[in-house]
């Protein structure tokens, strides 16, 4: 098939060009450092200078610290790299003309860009899991256990949050011309979601609300409201089918 | 093999048209030379051929079927090589061209075979592993037509294939597509004359998105075949030659002028008047030269004239 | 109370000897690429040196921004 010959295509590109490795590297110390931090944060402020004065202020961190630095952490890390690794994935393609010579065979052009997002989503999915991985064993470590389902289910809406910046951004990187524009409105994009999302009810409904769920689930409350859930499984779908769209009909 | 024939093909980029009506009929098996100033469509219209631009109106049929919903089916017997072709970097040749053979479905025996043919064929057997980031231009084009040739087209669109080769280079892919006409039908674009005229069979001159004129390549230069006058002139006429040249244009019997080193090639209207013309402007102005002869035109002569860009 | 800075290193060695190991891994991989990389954006002693010294970060934006393909 058409789209398994691009996606090996495409995830062997991410293995040589070293996205693969950046990915995975900088989410897994992500996941190693971030439980280690929030537990040492008392301790590294009496090594500061006038730190001192500050040690009887700070509560003895608690799992819940760990958890939050690491929800944190790989998101932050996680749809930066997902933006800088998919901003240029249609455009330079288009740009360079390797599309081109690609898309005069018998390449669908939706497997070409299907296959874009399924190796990014495969690089992503990878690194996640690996840091979850670590972050629960040094968590476990310096602060105890942590129902593992929940653990499982955190890291499933983080990469799923990922998930959503990667499509934004592959259609945006369908729209343009330069991938610098395409990321430049990713990052738009993600100020607008936080802009809107800070409005007073009205969060839940967004992919942000993949975050704050997790949180909830972790500390241990039940989670009813699921609505960004399916909020955030419509912007994918609806950006990749509107990049095919648009896509099918481009010159090349 | 594959017929191709274009009807009233029509496409605008903003105000300029591109293509203008466009009607071209190329037969099967023959080897179609595409010529034409830049910005003549030639460009635009290999592009639509091989499904990367839509025409705004007119219609494309391959054999007998028309295109206008084309599919991986007609695809699947392409060949095309755009001006520059360009490759992931990342890859090393024979990735790449085992990646084509994969879109085109070769299964995995036929496909190495396929791909160590090509590559000796291309002569980049001795860099098969090296990264395609590193190769120079020349190496590039030959990949490029490697790349399409990897399904045995019965078509193949070849947009400039030798403009960026050097002269062994250029010799060698121009017997490459000789050898070709048995195989399918080719299509190349060209605004060098010369390779057109020494591979081509059929030969087709847009100008400004329209056919100017199309034909058998022999036809052409029998219907066309007033003789051109070349002369050679000595050494020291070499400051006068500039001067002469000009005059040369302003002659009523002669169409064309171009130079080249130290020989004028003249096209003309009539050989008896234009000689009488040239040598009596020579007396007169001490110009000297040593050698005029009466020579076949040339395809370059035919193109000057039909496209109009000399005098 | 008195914390010596060693003593917590020392406590949390197995934690942290990971997270050295994978960062010296990625400056490894970074300095190998930009050595034997034929151009880089920008001169290459400079990678060089942004690679080494600035953990973490400079491998990452090194392999990010610093290739030319």
């Amino acid at each position: 098939m058409n789209f398994i010959t691009a996606f090996n295509k495409e995830f062997l590109e991410q293995r040589r060009t070293r996205k693969f490795l950046i990915a995975l590297v900088v989410l897994v110390l992500f996941g190693m450092t971030s439980p280690l931090m929030a537990k040492m944060t008392p301790q590294i402020m009496t090594m500061v200078p006038g730190g001192e004065a500050f040690v009887g202020m700070i509560p003895e961190p608690t799992i819940n610290d760990a958890v939050a630095q690491y929800i944190k952490n790989i998101i932050q890390f996680g749809v930066l790299l997902a933006l800088v690794f998919t901003m240029g994935s249609i455009t330079i393609e288009k740009d360079k003309g390797t599309a081109a010579m690609i898309l005069s065979k018998p390449m669908p052009r939706g497997s070409f860009l299907l296959a874009k997002f399924t190796s990014l989503a495969l690089t992503f999915i990878i690194a996640v899991v690996i840091a979850g991985v670590a972050a629960y064993y040094y968590t476990y470590f310096l602060f105890g256990q942590m129902n593992i389902l929940n653990w499982i289910t955190l890291n499933g809406l983080i990469v799923l949050y990922i998930l959503v910046y990667i499509a934004i951004t592959l259609l945006y990187s369908t729209l343009t011309r330069t991938q610098y524009v395409a990321i430049g409105l990713s990052f738009g994009t993600l100020i607008f979601l936080g802009i809107l999302g800070s409005l007073p009810g009205f969060g839940i409904n967004l992919p942000d609300a993949l975050i704050s769920n997790a949180s909830l689930l972790m500390s241990g409350y039940p989670v009813t409201n699921w609505t960004g859930l399916w909020v955030s499984l419509g912007i994918i779908v609806v950006s990749i089918t509107t990049a095919w769209l648009v896509f099918r009909k481009q010159e090349l | 093999m594959n017929s191709v024939k274009i009807e009233d093909l029509r496409k605008k980029y903003g105000n300029v048209n591109a293509l203008d009506g466009l009607n071209i009929q190329v037969d099967s098996g023959s080897v179609f030379g595409f010529l034409g100033p830049n910005g003549a469509g030639k460009t635009t219209t290999l592009r639509i051929l091989a499904g990367l631009a839509q025409a705004d109106s007119g219609s494309i049929f391959f054999g007998s079927e028309n295109t206008s919903k084309s599919g991986t089916d007609q695809k699947a017997r392409l060949g095309y090589l755009p001006e520059e072709p360009a490759f992931y970097g990342w890859m090393s040749p024979r990735e790449y061209l085992d990646y084509v053979g994969k879109i085109f479905k070769l299964e995995a025996k036929e496909r190495q075979l396929r791909v160590d043919q090509l590559l000796e064929k291309s002569g980049l057997k001795e860099a098969a592993k090296r990264r395609i980031a590193g190769f120079s231009r020349g190496m590039r084009q030959r990949l490029g037509i490697a790349q399409a040739l990897m399904n045995h087209p019965s078509l193949l669109l070849l947009d400039e294939p030798v403009s960026a080769l050097d002269p062994a280079g250029r010799k060698e892919v121009l017997e490459m597509i000789e050898g070709l006409s048995s195989e399918c039908t080719v299509i190349m674009s060209s605004h060098i004359l010369a390779d057109v005229e020494r591979v081509c069979d059929t030969v087709g001159i847009i100008n400004k998105g329209k056919l100017i004129t199309q034909a058998k390549k022999q036809d052409l230069l029998d219907r066309y075949a007033i003789p051109a006058l070349e002369i050679t002139t000595s050494n020291g006429s070499a400051s006068l030659m500039p001067e002469w040249k000009l005059r040369l244009e302003k002659l009523p019997a002669i169409t064309g002028v171009t130079v080249e080193g130290y020989r004028f090639h003249l096209a003309v209207k009539d050989v008896h008047t234009s000689q009488q013309e040239v040598m009596q402007d020579a007396l007169h102005h001490n110009v000297t030269f040593e050698k005029l002869e009466v020579v076949k035109p040339s395809l370059e002569d035919i193109f000057m004239q039909l496209t109009g860009s000399l005098k | 109370m008195e914390i010596n800075p060693m003593e917590i290193i020392l406590k949390y060695l197995p934690l942290l000897i990971p997270i050295a190991l994978l960062q010296f891994g990625l400056m490894i991989a970074a300095l190998v690429d930009v050595i034997r990389r034929e151009k880089t954006k920008g001169p290459k002693w400079v990678w060089i040196i942004v690679v080494v010294f600035i953990n973490l970060f400079g491998p990452i934006v090194y392999f990010i921004f610093g290739r030319d393909e």
